[in-house]
């Protein structure tokens, strides 16, 4: 089998691993978009006859210019680091995990009931306990939409939204009833809220060690969270079920082929997912408030959606995302003090820049695989190329040997 | 009176019916068109807090009365949504973003947009309006609201949207069934390449699909606030968006289907603010009541599936991590 | 019988000339200034093997991909037909390999879709003019039926009367015959020499070298994106055609090891399922290989599914080496022995978007040698064994590294091979596995499976390709709409291998 393509011998460039191409491509592609995103907020800004440039910099130093700045913004990109990474476990799977925020909520029930029972326990074993029963109780309601999918085909985006509603009509019901507080004392009006927490039983401050002001309530959970990243990236990458995982959520029928169980996969993948999803509320109730209380932190759930797919579901790029928009999360505090722009466009700015993000990394990616199959086609054969004599149907005429990749892409996370 | 209560229950369910059969109708076009949308609630956000501001300004700022200020206030909360959902499209359809992602960001952008818009709107006010803006005049259903024991309830005091929305299945159907336009943008749903290569553009199909499903949601979200509420409130939408997605999923795409199942669920919502003190469900406490319409749409839609045929080209994107 | 008896004669003058028409993909230059030129009224007939360039130039021709150079003149004229829609206007239509048709349309939607004269739809006419065109070239179609529930032969005429709806004059058909019965194809003549006949031009790509001989009236040869030879039937015969399009004398047969046939290692009895399985009973023994012939949509794809486990089978039984099989999950079964090459590739084989050394463990992620009890993978070890499938398969890629979607075919199917032959399975099963491959791959593979069969073990083939079958088989079999209706010897002729794919038991042919 010889068949060379062209004529004399092509000497194939120094191979930079694929790795390298798509780092650096990426990193570029964050930095466009980010670009972008300041710009198009740029324009709303100038609506309100203000400078630009002076609010992204009160923006900017509130959140990066002092310790106290630097403490808000770790400690809101806590729980959406948990939040993203929930998510980003079931889309490596090819589902989507709409339903973290119900997660989050049960979650908390079952830490504030391990909280309020369990505390007889030393301080070193309840707070672990507390943070197990959070991530169980996320657990099981995820396995809910898991089941529902796999037994019975029920769509996980539908079933989960009906378990966030579900979820939060619990979180109701158990506050205004077994988890109601008893410990105020008589005639004091309070938000309704369980019992307080013991002492012991608290995450502690790490922000007196950083000169942190104690009112950003940094927690050592933000360490969690990175290791909980790193462990995602370790799942994902170097363990049997990251690679069924994967295998599954790319090619399901190649999957099932090689002896893969689609459906333990999905489960599995999911059950993580709720886990991951139980530590969310952790922040709020272990480090900042000391009970549960009914006017909880919402949408921290929907926001992890968006902090994965700024991250480009990467738990690396995941952390980085969550620093982010903790960053401008944070700036909204600078609006509120020295600008006429409301502290909505803040979260505008924040949509706009997740879907900037998501449209550069998907001209960014086609690219690249444009030209790895160009890299590839001139070091292979001519003749029983794929891409031009295979392809299913009628093509335009901009579409080249990287159209045939595009519906494999489009998958790809 | 014996059938008060289930008589306005069913009043009830008829206004959610216009809320589940118009947000539905505007999530068909787009998913018959191979665009599968799930910011319909987000959608509908961006209609409620618009809506509220345009019936108040057409009505009293602008001054054309009780009866056209609403309806052009309506209108600006469709066209509101349609603009909305013009980002969807965009990123869709010429980025070729997965559907569910710009979905979920649409309902992310919409939370934030609505708040900014009602500081905007309503005096530096960003989580509601004040209460009790105009709407159109009520209608009784003539003959059947002079129905015995109660039942002549259920017909009365309807909004003439009700009307509308009911009504908005003949030219739904007709247009999808009986012109080329609906031939083409179903097409485009079914079968993009083979559209495509016999010189229909999909994108172009597309584009109206995904605006005439901002449009009839973005109806719907300012029928809610403008109409039903009297006001505008963050969150407000309740999910409604989402069961209204389930409801189509579950009528298999169908316009008519649709109808019965928007009903449905309709009056799954209102047991809880009328029929609390019904026979099993006063047993329950308050809260669990409230979950009743969405663990009917659970099981519905764990029950129907399998049964159900998505547009071949917005399957995909329901398969996961995927779509065309 | 050769030759078509057309009138394209050398008197008339051509009614489209393709001239020195180049076109490069990234990496490959697909046609290398090809000249072709088609007459009114004739089948003309593009020959080459696969990655030859005969889809692209059509494709260039239709207006799919923009030629890098040459040009192309209609009616004398030199035309630019940058899109399907200019091509149509120019009267050049196209049907492909893979069909695109709306399936839950009816056969009328399908044709007019694009044409539908007017905004109001009067679906009554517009099948009334459908099955008034159909009648006119003899075409048996139902305008009212819906394509879902077509056959695929009635699939191509639909496909067929959608070009000539549009008043085409010149019609592109792009291996047409691969997804039909001997009868289909029979009828589909039929209808080709009618349109012949009215003045019609048929373009007829294909490989397969007895149908060219049948219907042709001229033969253009391509290899290599280089037109090497234009004849006709009557000037010459099957193997000079074979020569021209490989460019070497083509075996048509490997030599065959013998080896001592054992006791059986498959036996299914009686497999019935979904329809498309109606009592499949079959054995294959140690140290055989059974071929599987028959025309694909009649239960091959379900047969190959059940064996491996991706199909719980309705009834009946299958047991491998005598242990029962059918109905246990697919990590079970190919633990037990079986491999499997699938009939796709993208579907059942590869995973894309993942690397060749992560594909190179597919299946065997769990084995203690590549990961550990607590899943974390041994990477190292996976990457040599990826290395060593490289090296033993002349697999080309610039390292296990690269993503699997940028591997051509050849190089996929060789991956799979490789990856499925490791584990030693005592029984391989191979669906249509050389489909897509260039004749050295082809060659590559068919030795593969008769070592296979030389190491004593047992292979299923089951291909569509006569050619494969006759090349590797020690007994075969035909399948027909889910049932064995025939058992050959590898020597039968192959008029009565036919005969056994259509339906009737060889005693009862004429």
């Amino acid at each position: 089998m010889s068949a060379q393509g062209m004529a004399s011998p092509i000497t194939v460039p120094r191979a930079r691993p694929a790795w390298l191409e798509s780092f650096v491509g990426q990193l570029l592609a964050l930095l466009a978009s980010f670009g972008i995103a300041l710009l198009i907020g740029s324009l709303l800004i100038l609506a309100y006859g203000e400078n630009p440039i002076e609010v992204y910099r009160s923006i900017f130093d509130a959140s990066l210019g002092s310790a106290d700045g630097l403490g808000y913004v770790f400690a809101i990109a806590t729980p959406l680091i948990f939040s993203a990474l929930a998510v980003s476990v079931c889309f490596k799977g090819g589902m989507f995990n709409i339903g973290v925020e119900g997660q989050y909520l049960v979650a908390m029930i079952a830490a504030a009931v391990a909280e309020l029972n369990l505390d007889f326990l030393p301080g070193f074993l309840l707070v672990p306990a507390v943070l197990l029963a959070a991530m169980f109780g996320g657990m099981i309601w995820a396995a809910i939409p898991a089941v529902l999918k796999v037994k019975r085909g029920a769509h996980e985006v539908v079933t989960t939204i009906m378990l966030n509603a579900i979820a939060l009509s619990l979180v109701g019901w158990a506050l205004n009833g077994p988890l109601k507080y008893n410990d105020a004392p008589e005639g004091a009006f309070v938000d309704l809220r369980s019992n307080v927490f013991p002492d012991k039983g608290l995450v502690g401050d790490l922000g007196s060690v950083f000169g942190v002001t104690p009112g950003a309530h940094l927690s050592w959970l933000v360490f969690l969270a990175i290791a909980a990243a790193i462990i995602v990236w370790f799942l994902i990458r170097r363990t049997r079920l990251g690679y069924e995982a994967r295998a599954v959520g790319s090619s399901p029928g190649s999957a099932k082929a090689g002896g893969v169980s689609i459906g333990s996969t999905q489960i599995r993948l999911f059950l993580i997912s709720g886990a991951l999803a139980g530590l969310i509320g952790m922040q709020q109730i272990l480090a900042d408030r000391g009970y549960l209380p009914l006017n909880y932190v919402p949408l921290l759930g929907f926001l992890g959606i968006g902090v994965a797919f700024l991250g480009q579901n990467n738990p690396i790029g995941i952390i980085f995302a969550a620093i982010l928009w903790g960053i401008l999360s944070r700036g909204e505090v600078a609006l509120q003090i020295s600008s006429q722009v409301p502290r909505e466009f803040i979260i505008i700015l924040q949509g706009v820049l997740i879907l900037t993000v998501v449209i550069i990394y998907q001209i960014a990616r086609r690219r690249l695989a444009a030209r790895q199959l160009q890299q590839a086609g001139m070091a292979g054969e001519l003749g029983d190329s794929d891409a031009p004599e295979e392809s299913a149907g009628p093509r335009g005429p901009e579409d080249t040997g990287a159209e045939a990749l595009e519906p494999v892409e489009e998958k790809r996370i | 009176m014996p059938f008060t209560d289930i008589a306005v229950a069913v009043q009830i369910s008829f206004t959610y019916f216009t809320v589940f059969y118009l947000t539905g109708l505007g999530g068909l076009f787009s998913e018959r068109s191979g665009i599968v949308n799930i910011g319909l609630e987000g959608l509908m956000i961006v209609g409620t807090v618009t809506g509220a501001f345009g019936v108040r300004f057409f009505t009293d700022t602008v001054g054309l009365g009780s009866v056209w200020g609403p309806i052009l206030g309506l209108l600006f909360g469709a066209l509101c949504g349609a603009i909305f959902a013009g980002v969807h499209a965009v990123a869709t359809i010429t980025f070729r973003v997965d559907h569910i992602v710009s979905g979920v960001v649409i309902n992310l952008v919409a939370i934030g947009l609505a708040r900014f818009l009602s500081s905007a709107f309503f005096n530096g006010q960003s989580t509601q309006s004040d209460p009790g803006g105009p709407h159109l005049a009520r209608l009784d259903i003539p003959g059947l609201s002079a129905l015995p024991g109660g039942l002549d309830r259920a017909f009365e005091g309807l909004s003439p949207m009700v009307i509308v929305a009911a009504l908005m299945v003949i030219p739904v159907w007709y247009s999808l069934n009986r012109l080329r336009w609906g031939l083409r943008l179903r097409s485009c749903g079914e079968n993009p390449e083979a559209t495509r290569s016999l010189g229909v553009s999909v994108p172009l199909y597309r584009y109206q699909g995904v605006l005439l499903s901002g449009a009839f949601a973005g109806l719907s979200g300012a029928f809610l606030a403008a109409e039903i509420i009297g006001n505008w409130r963050e969150g407000q939408t309740l999910g409604l968006g989402f069961i209204a997605l389930a409801a189509l999923i579950i009528s298999n795409w169908n316009p008519i289907r649709l109808m019965f199942f928007a009903w449905l669920f309709g009056f799954a919502f209102a047991i809880p603010l009328r029929l609390q003190d019904a026979p099993v469900i006063s047993l329950l406490p308050e809260q669990f009541i409230r979950m009743i319409p969405y663990i009917v749409t659970i099981v519905a839609i764990a029950g129907f599936v399998g049964r159900v045929r998505p547009p071949a080209a917005a399957g995909r994107a329901y398969e996961g991590a995927g779509g065309s | 019988m050769t030759g078509g008896d057309g009138a394209g004669g050398s008197a008339t003058p051509p009614l489209v000339v393709l001239e020195h028409i180049t076109k490069r993909f990234p990496g490959v230059l697909a046609n290398d200034e090809v000249d072709l030129e088609l007459r009114a009224g004739e089948v003309h007939a593009l020959i080459g093997e696969n990655g030859a360039g005969k889809s692209t130039l059509m494709r260039v021709l239709y207006g799919m991909y923009p030629a890098d150079g040459g040009r192309i003149v209609v009616r004398g004229q030199e035309v630019r037909i940058s899109s399907p829609r200019d091509a149509i206007a120019n009267g050049i239509g196209m049907v492909h390999q893979h069909f695109v048709l709306v399936d839950p349309f009816t056969v009328t939607e399908n044709i007019i879709l694009g044409e539908e004269g007017g905004e109001r739809l009067d679906m009554d006419a517009a099948q009334q003019r459908v099955a008034e065109l159909a009648e006119s070239y003899a075409f048996r179609v139902d305008p009212g039926a819906v394509v879902e529930e077509l056959s695929v032969g009635e699939e191509q005429r639909v496909e067929i009367l959608k070009a000539l709806y549009r008043g085409v004059e010149i019609l592109i058909l792009d291996e047409p015959t691969a997804v039909l019965t001997p009868s289909e194809t029979t009828d589909l003549f039929g209808n080709l020499r009618k349109l012949r006949e009215a003045g019609r031009t048929i373009v007829f790509i294909s490989h397969k070298l007895d149908e060219v001989m049948e219907i042709a009236d001229r033969i253009t040869v391509l290899r290599r994106g280089r037109v090497v030879g234009e004849t006709r039937p009557s000037e010459t015969s099957k193997a000079t055609l074979a020569e021209m399009m490989v460019g070497r004398p083509v075996l048509f047969r490997l030599d065959k090891p013998s080896v001592e046939i054992g006791e059986p290692v498959l036996k299914v009895e009686d497999l019935t399922g979904e329809g498309k399985l109606n009592g499949v009973s079959l054995e294959v023994r140690a140290g055989e290989i059974l071929g599987v012939a028959g025309v694909e949509g009649n239960g091959q794809r379900e047969l190959a599914e059940s064996l491996i486990g991706l199909r719980t089978p309705e009834s009946g039984t299958i047991e491998l080496e005598g242990a029962a099989i059918g109905g246990r999950p697919v990590f079970d079964i190919r633990n037990a022995g079986v491999g499997y090459i699938p009939e796709d590739r993208h579907e059942q084989g590869l995973v894309l978007t993942m690397s060749l050394w992560e594909n190179s463990v597919l299946g065997r992620q769990d084995d203690t040698d590549f990961s550990g009890s607590l899943g974390v993978l041994y990477i190292r070890k996976i990457k040599d064994l990826a290395a060593r499938l490289v090296k033993l398969f002349d697999i080309r890629a610039r390292s296990v590294d690269v993503t699997a979607s940028t591997l051509s075919g050849g190089n996929q199917q060789k991956l799979i091979l490789a990856r499925e032959l490791e584990t030693d399975p005592k029984l391989l099963i191979a669906a249509q596995p050389t489909r897509g491959l260039d004749v050295g791959a082809i060659e590559f593979v068919w030795k593969e499976i008769l070592d296979q069969k030389a190491a004593g073990r047992g292979v299923l083939l089951i291909s569509a390709e006569l050619d494969e079958i006759y090349a590797l088989s020690d007994r075969i079999v035909t399948l027909f709409e889910g049932k064995i209706t025939g058992e050959f010897p590898p020597d039968a002729p192959p008029e009565q291998v036919g005969i056994g794919m259509l339906g009737r038991a060889p005693q009862e042919a004429a």
